[in-house]
């Protein structure tokens, strides 16, 4: 359990710092630091059972099916990894306390840490890759807030981002390279994974995993060519920068590449993609960091040259260089932090960390440049410091070892290194703390508080202790970590100061020498530098992100170009593709139908004749809109003909009715819309738009004769019989309608009514919103008859009300049993009543027609409801009919429960259609500036009083035809509708 | 006589997506109108053609059209009707929104102009 | 008679026709009465998952007609589940509509509860021709919630959507006209046993229905090349609606799932329609095109809406893989990814509120209220969006990369699946560093147009981020259910049985109801 809580404890503990920054910085960094104590104590209590080799495990199982479980194990490796992580942390906790400025939020620094802090440990001590890899993303994110930590700078915010890219996206192939070295071995858990290598490096697909995980590890570890993130991550504030991209986070990818060093080294391709990698990347930083003058610059190109130095030492394949990478590991992280932290406290106290701005700094800050000086002289490989150590034992192992057939490239590239190595550590000291000043340093230069300094002296006494001592104070742990990474025995070593003269002493030297003069020929060597041509990495990462930007942005800007045109035409083929080409594949077997054709009846033939004209009529005048109208109407008349003749009354009539209200609705709106559209389309979108529509007819006209043509058996026969005794109808398609599939009519008027209120919205925006201003300036151009309410059509109407209202009645209540019911019934009433509207004025009707048409609708929706819900009292499911038989004097007439639900239809239907219809000519009025009128007027309504309104005059004169002062988009979406 | 249908079918299914693809609102509302007819005589002729048969219950015996597709028909009308409305609705809302009924609404006062005389 | 089964759908339907009917004008009541439905449906949601988990199918015959001849409701655990997850997304999306949103039009409750009464709907009925309808039922109420405030831009916008989708019904329509007009029948379960039998010759014909089929659920789906509706849709309407409209993506999603897996799951005998050749790489282009959108948006919504667009890449590329393993991970995307794209949009609409003029457009402006809170949470939703660890669209990653890992095409679909996270990452990175960062360099703060309140709003989208860490917490029982679920999909026979009752002769009406 407490080792779950070694992870925990920061992860939980994030919160805390957040909280505690209110009782002040102290109280807040008190609690961060105690955090990390308590975790480091934690681990620390596992030191003496891992170190006699044994391990500590934690299995939880959370997501088995996938493999994911909770599973954590404490080895010698992790032990050193995780030692450092919470080491180095507590001591980087205690200096940004005071490094951190007044305003800089510290609660959230100190919570994005500990987050970091967790997600890392959370790596190193992982015993299920999968689980890893949530870690291993953490961290990435982790750091992109901390280096964007202070997000006002656009450094900060490039390089979080740069970063974030960067490892993120290694961070995905190492998702792909995980997940298949698990499918191979058949688990996630790293124990078994170590324990199954030689099944991993014989599967073919080895170059793939092994590709996919350097991946990640490079791009973690900043390894060439993806280095060039971490100099730019060094906008973070100092203290990040020691902890993350010094000591803890870049050393993860070298984490992982020991981790599965058993299971991926020992190939050729290892050997040779990761040396060469590490060793060009070691190359690069150390002579690049050479020419940097700013200091963190220096320091960052440095960490990438001794990551590379790590990387290739697992690249040899050797135990030794193992426990080589191990040790320098360790020194690095010693050495690097005291450096990173110095310069901390340099760029705070001078405000500069321009090496060129430096200088005679020992004078004014005597403690500080012996701190420097001392780890410095670690970074540059001098005894007796343990950078020596490290760097002598890699020498001795590149010495020995042949690459690419040439035992001499190897030795001669470590020892260039090496120099550049020497000559960069010792400008760092030189340049910054002896010679003299170059600039006027502030008053009062000195020393900082401990607070300050704390920190990097006890890196710098680990520095020296190390050095001096190092098989007491390191042997065991690096030892048993190297036996950990390779999982077997460690060959004998012994570390010291002093192995004699080897050649990687001899190395030593000449490495020494070298820099010495490299750094008396500096300024010869910086202009050769300077002439070199030169490739900067960010100019061209950000041209790949520019660039991959643009592409997105003309990609997406063709793509959704919102022209909706487009868009039906891409959608329209796509659905003759996926269909034609489906009924192709099954062509082979496709047979025409056996079943006999109908004789032709002239009548029929007439009507389809009509059809097909008005077809190509109303394609050839669609631009003038009233006679496209006229047209469609035509074309649906002659469709509820072919309804009747082929046995549908019912559909016969409510098409009808449909066709009459939709007409009524059509030239509601096209009194607001232009009579006439432009042929806008080129000729050549007009045949390829031609050609489209007559393929999809003659597919939809083929599968018409196919299905036309073949007989089939369906379940109608059931209705047949059913109805009569299941529901008392003899009007068999109405009983399914109310009845068998009542379902369908329930949600068919909510439709319906939902239809309605949205409409009233729409135009409600209109007639009372902001829009209402734009609107009244808006006239129609068309002139109508002057002639105003012929009084005939106004007493016709008035007389044709109560007829229409028995011929609703009538046909409502014959609905069960004769074509009819309660939606043609509905239609018919809405015709009169907006016949009044028409004939006699909006509010002359509005007057007498006092009905709340929302009203109508919901009580229709909640009658149908009702009806449903009185079956569900008795037991029964919802919509269950009941019927009664009664004789009435006017006739025989079933009473059923589907009558009451007739009725809902019949209320929804009514009040939909003339809430939409009242609001539309109400619109039409208020439109034309004319108050409510009593006097009946002409349609379309109340055009005659326009000239009246000085408003509309006023438009008249500026002579425009449609509303005035309206941008295209109008981006306010805060009008009402 | 099922060709007639057929051809019917073709007929006001190619208008209606000519229409359809035009750039002015009411002229797609016509082609979606066109279109919807087509469809509810596709999903009418998938109960077969049947003449002089009813679907009223006389004697259970006598022979009768489907009376499936007719109800799923008459849904499908209604449904229709209310989104039509609903799109016309929308097209005048539109209109007053930008000041002509192209489909995108991009007209600026261009060819609106020419349109009111 | 297990009436619970029906309530999904009349309960918001009831309370919706109310609201219409009585309390037009009093929003407080409004806002009351469709709380109350929400956590009404949220409760009935969680009692029909705990009653679907025992595997038991259940029916519910409409007017006591049998199946196939009345119209069928039916319970299992998938529609168990979209009814929960709708349910909870409602209630969330609500919680933060009622600061205000839903008062900028007409009639937002009444469209809002018909909204959900026809997702339920789609989600419980068991017959082809209903599905229609409440597919019709969601939509003309999702075009009233998406004009729903007005706008030149969210009404050009609104015109495409609903045109497009009046296409869809119409091919919908002749889609169900070929399969009734091959097989005779509309319901589900009795389609997929006559599917088997029905003369080779008219095979054509019945697979043509289901392609037109497959057209219309990609056009809900918003999959490659139908995709065009969506991100106008999303970006121009407002936040809460957008946020809602999360869930009406994935109505395609469930219909495909639903229709290709039971009715046209066929038999190894005959050669039905595979939705699979034509799934697969529209879904992965889907992806793809999502994606780049985030990159190349120009202000938040428009890249949520691409990042929507790119979650339903996502979910149909498991989807599409047909096997149990895939299916059970594209269901647990599902649900992570309605809930995290849902987070998002009201997340942004929330930054738009307080960025005043500069809206939610991506350029530069000074620091707005609540800066530090509302980027926190941007974060955390962006993680889940992209499906970064530790939330639960990390979990959903591997999975259906593990699940995909058997099909023949998991180079590709890992490779798109993999890169396009990068560019994700990459857009949100950018977009995030913009506002919550780059804000911090200007001074001076932005007045937000009109007040803003805090609390509640933070409240709905906090739930939101909480459901998905338990959904994260508890990936293993969450995936048991996805599991068990995608079991009893591929055993469609249980489903028929569970309709039908005991195999008989498929071709044959079967027994008369008893009334």
């Amino acid at each position: 359990m407490n080792v779950a809580l070694i992870i925990l404890l920061p992860f939980l503990g994030a919160v805390l710092p957040a909280l505690m920054i209110r009782s002040g910085r102290d109280a807040c960094a008190t609690v961060t630091g105690a955090i990390n104590a308590l975790a480091l104590a934690l681990l620390l209590a596992h030191a003496p059972e891992v170190l006699s080799g044994g391990s500590v495990r934690a299995d939880w199982s959370w997501i088995s099916r996938l493999g994911l479980n909770i599973q954590f194990s404490i080895d010698a490796l992790g032990l050193l990894f995780g030692t450092i992580i919470l080491g180095v942390g507590l001591l980087v906790v205690l200096y940004a306390r005071y490094y951190l400025s007044a305003d800089d939020p510290m609660g959230s620094f100190y919570a994005y840490l500990l987050l970091f802090q967790g997600a890392m440990i959370g790596i190193v001590l992982s015993n299920n890759v999968l689980q890893l890899l949530v870690f291993w993303e953490l961290t990435s994110l982790s750091s992109f807030l901390l280096i964007g930590f202070w997000g006002h700078s656009p450094a900060g915010r490039q390089g979080a981002r740069m970063a974030l890219t960067i490892t993120g996206g290694g961070g995905l192939a190492l998702i792909a390279g995980l997940l298949l070295l698990g499918k191979i071995v058949g688990s996630y858990e790293l124990t078994t994974i170590l324990a199954s290598g030689d099944v991993v490096r014989a599967s073919p697909l080895y170059p793939l995993i092994l590709g996919l995980i350097l991946l990640g590890c490079f791009t973690k570890s900043a390894q060439f060519p993806f280095h060039f993130w971490l100099p730019h991550a060094m906008a973070a504030p100092t203290p990040v920068s020691a902890y993350l991209h010094s000591a803890t986070m870049v050393k993860a990818g070298i984490y992982l590449m020991a981790r599965l060093w058993p299971v991926l080294s020992g190939t050729e391709l290892w050997f040779y993609v990761v040396t060469f990698t590490g060793l060009v990347t070691m190359l690069l930083g150390a002579v690049i960091a050479l020419f940097k003058d700013d200091l963190k610059g220096v320091l960052a190109y440095s960490t990438v040259s001794h990551l590379g130095l790590m990387t290739m030492l697992l690249g040899f394949s050797s135990p030794l260089a193992v426990v080589a990478c191990m040790l320098h590991l360790v020194n690095h992280a010693t050495f690097k932090a005291a450096l990173f932290l110095n310069t901390g406290i340099i760029d705070h106290e001078t405000g500069t960390r321009d090496i060129s701005l430096l200088g005679g700094l020992r004078k004014y800050m005597p403690a500080t440049a012996i701190c420097a000086v001392l780890a410095a002289a670690s970074m540059g490989g001098l005894p007796p410091l343990n950078g020596f150590l490290s760097k002598e034992m890699m020498l001795e192992e590149a010495a020995h070892r042949s690459f690419a057939g040439s035992a001499w490239l190897l030795p001669v590239a470590v020892t260039v290194a090496s120099v550049c190595s020497f000559a960069y550590s010792l400008r760092y000291v030189t340049d910054v703390f002896f010679g003299k000043p170059r600039q006027k340093y502030p008053q009062g230069l000195q020393d900082p508080g401990i607070g300050l300094w704390l920190s990097p002296t006890l890196l710098v006494a680990l520095v020296i202790l190390i050095g001096l001592f190092p098989e007491t104070m390191l042997g065991r742990p690096v030892r048993m970590a190297a036996a950990a990474a390779i999982g077997g025995e460690v060959p004998k070593f012994y570390l010291a100061l002093w192995h004699g003269v080897t050649p990687a002493l001899i190395m030593s030297g000449i490495a020494i020498g070298a820099g010495a003069l490299l750094l008396l020929a500096y300024p010869l060597a910086h202009r050769g530098w300077n002439s070199l041509p030169r490739v900067a990495a960010k100019p061209m990462f950000d041209f790949g992100i520019a660039s991959l930007a643009g592409l997105s942005k003309q990609v997406t800007g063709r793509l959704h170009n919102s022209s909706l045109q487009r868009y039906l035409f891409v959608t329209l083929v796509a659905s003759l593709l996926v269909g034609g080409i489906t009924f192709a594949q099954h062509w082979p077997t496709f047979a025409s139908g056996t079943r006999s054709v109908l004789p032709t009846n002239p009548v029929i033939l007439l009507a389809w004749v009509l059809l097909i004209a008005g077809c190509i009529l109303v394609v050839k005048m669609h631009a003038n809109r009233l006679v496209a109208l006229l047209l469609v109407n035509l074309i649906g008349l002659m469709t509820s003909l072919i309804f009747v003749y082929f046995s549908a009354p019912d559909l016969a009539l409510t098409q009808i009715s449909v066709e009459v209200v939709t007409l009524i609705l059509m030239l509601l709106a096209l009194y607001f819309l232009p009579k006439h559209s432009l042929l806008e389309a080129t000729r050549a979108i007009r045949v390829r738009n031609g050609l489209l529509s007559i393929i999809i007819g003659l597919a939809m006209g083929g599968l018409t004769w196919a299905m036309l043509t073949r007989d089939f058996d369906s379940i109608s026969n059931y209705y047949w019989e059913q109805s009569l005794p299941g529901s008392g109808g003899r009007n068999v398609v109405n009983v399914i309608l109310v009845d068998f599939r009542g379902f369908d009519t329930f949600g068919e008027i909510m439709v319906l009514g939902i239809a309605a209120l949205i409409i009233f919205a729409l135009l409600d925006g209109l007639l009372n919103g902001p829009m209402r201003r734009h609107m009244l300036t808006w006239t129609s151009g068309e002139q109508y008859s002057p002639t105003r309410h012929p009084l005939v059509m106004v007493v016709v109407t008035r007389l044709m009300l109560p007829l229409s209202l028995m011929v609703a009645a009538f046909i409502f209540l014959r609905g069960h049993n004769e074509p009819g019911g309660g939606f043609i019934a509905a239609l018919v009433v809405s015709i009169a009543l907006i016949m009044q509207y028409m004939a006699s004025g909006f509010g002359w009707a509005a007057r007498r027609v006092r009905v709340d048409y929302h009203a109508l609708i919901g009580g229709g929706v909640l009658i149908a409801a009702a009806t449903g819900i009185t079956a569900m009292v008795f037991d029964r499911p919802f919509l269950t009919s009941g019927f009664k038989h009664f004789h009435w004097p006017v006739g025989d007439f079933e009473l059923s429960s589907a009558l009451a639900f007739d009725l809902g239809i019949f209320m929804t239907v009514l009040g939909g259609v003339m809430l939409a219809l009242a609001q539309f000519s109400k619109l039409g009025e208020e439109i034309t500036g004319e108050q409510i009128n009593e006097a009946p007027m002409d349609y379309p309504p109340g055009k005659a009083t326009v000239s009246a309104t000085p408003l509309a005059q006023g438009a008249k004169r500026a002579g425009h035809g449609q509303p005035k002062g309206l941008p295209a988009n109008n981006p306010n979406q805060d009008e009402r509708i | 006589m099922e060709f007639l249908v057929a051809a019917a079918v073709m007929a006001m299914t190619a208008a209606g997506v000519y229409l359809l693809l035009a750039a002015r609102t009411f002229t797609v509302v016509i082609g979606l109108t066109l279109l919807t007819y087509a469809t509810n005589l596709f999903l009418f002729s998938s109960g077969r053609l049947a003449i002089n048969q009813p679907d009223i219950i006389t004697d259970l015996a006598s022979p009768h059209a489907d009376p499936i597709p007719q109800s799923l028909v008459l849904t499908a009308i209604v449904i229709a009707f209310g989104m039509t409305a609903l799109i016309l609705v929308m097209s005048v809302r539109g209109f007053f929104e930008s000041g002509g009924d192209h489909v995108d609404l991009l007209d600026t006062s261009g060819p609106a102009d020419q349109e009111h005389p | 008679m297990n009436h619970w089964l029906i309530l999904p759908i009349l309960l918001p339907a009831i309370v919706g026709a109310l609201l219409a009917l009585a309390v037009r004008n009093d929003i407080v009541l409004a806002r009351t009465f469709s709380l109350g439905t929400l956590v009404g449906l949220v409760l009935l949601g969680i009692m029909q998952l705990g009653t679907a988990a025992d595997g038991v199918t259940r029916t519910y015959a409409l007017g006591n007609w049998p199946a196939p001849f009345g119209i069928v409701l039916v319970l299992d655990r998938l529609s168990a589940l979209m009814l929960l997850l709708t349910a909870v997304l409602g209630l969330c999306v609500m919680l933060y509509a009622i600061n205000d949103c839903d008062r900028k039009g007409a009639h937002f409750h009444p469209l809002f509860l018909f909204q959900l009464t026809g997702l339920n709907g789609a989600f419980l009925t068991g017959d082809l021709f209903n599905l229609f309808v409440f597919f019709e039922v969601l939509l003309i109420a999702s075009y009233g919630l998406m004009v729903h405030g007005g706008g030149a831009s969210r009404i050009r916008a609104g015109i495409q959507y609903v045109v497009i989708n009046l296409v869809g019904s119409s091919i919908f329509l002749m889609a169900l006209g070929l399969i009734y007009g091959t097989t005779g029948t509309l319901n589900m379960a009795d389609l997929a046993r006559r599917v088997a039998l029905i003369p080779a010759g008219d095979q054509a014909m019945l697979c043509t229905g289901a392609a037109l089929l497959l057209v219309v659920f990609g056009i809900k789906s918003a999959v490659v090349p139908l995709q065009f509706w969506l991100p106008g849709t999303y970006a121009n309407t407002s936040g809460p609606v957008a946020a809602l409209f999360a869930i009406m993506t994935k109505v395609g999603a469930y219909a495909i799932i639903r229709v290709y897996l039971l009715a046209f799951a066929g038999g190894a005998e005959v050669d039905t329609f595979s939705a699979a050749q034509w799934l697969l790489p529209g879904a992965l282009v889907t992806l793809l095109v999502g994606m780049t959108g985030v990159v190349a948006s120009r202000n938040l919504s428009q890249q949520a809406s691409f990042a929507a667009l790119a979650s339903m890449g996502t979910t149909l590329v498991a989807v599409a893989v047909f096997t149990p393993v895939a299916e059970s991970a594209a269901l647990y995307y599902l649900v992570h990814s309605t809930l995290a794209g849902a987070a998002l949009f009201l997340l942004i609409d929330a930054v738009k509120l307080r960025r005043g003029e500069f809206a939610d457009r991506l350029v530069d402006a000074p620091r707005f209220q609540n800066l530090g809170l509302i980027g926190g949470m941007f974060f955390a939703v962006a993680i889940a969006v992209l499906g970064l660890p530790p939330l639960s669209g990390f979990v959903a990653k591997l999975l259906i990369l593990d699940a995909v890992a058997d099909s023949a095409y998991w180079g590709v679909i890992w490779a798109t699946v993999l890169l396009t996270s990068l560019l994700g990452l990459i857009g949100f990175a950018f977009s995030g560093s913009l506002i919550f960062w780059k804000s911090r360099q200007l001074d001076g703060l932005v007045e937000p147009t009109q007040p803003t309140q805090l609390a509640l709003p933070m409240v709905a989208i906090g739930s939101l981020l909480g459901l998905l860490v338990l959904v994260t917490l508890f990936s293993g029982s969450v995936i048991g259910y996805m599991d068990a679920t995608a079991g009893q999909l591929f055993n469609p026979e249980q489903y028929i049985e569970a309709v039908l009752g005991a195999p008989t002769d498929g071709a044959e009406p079967l027994a008369k109801g008893e009334k």
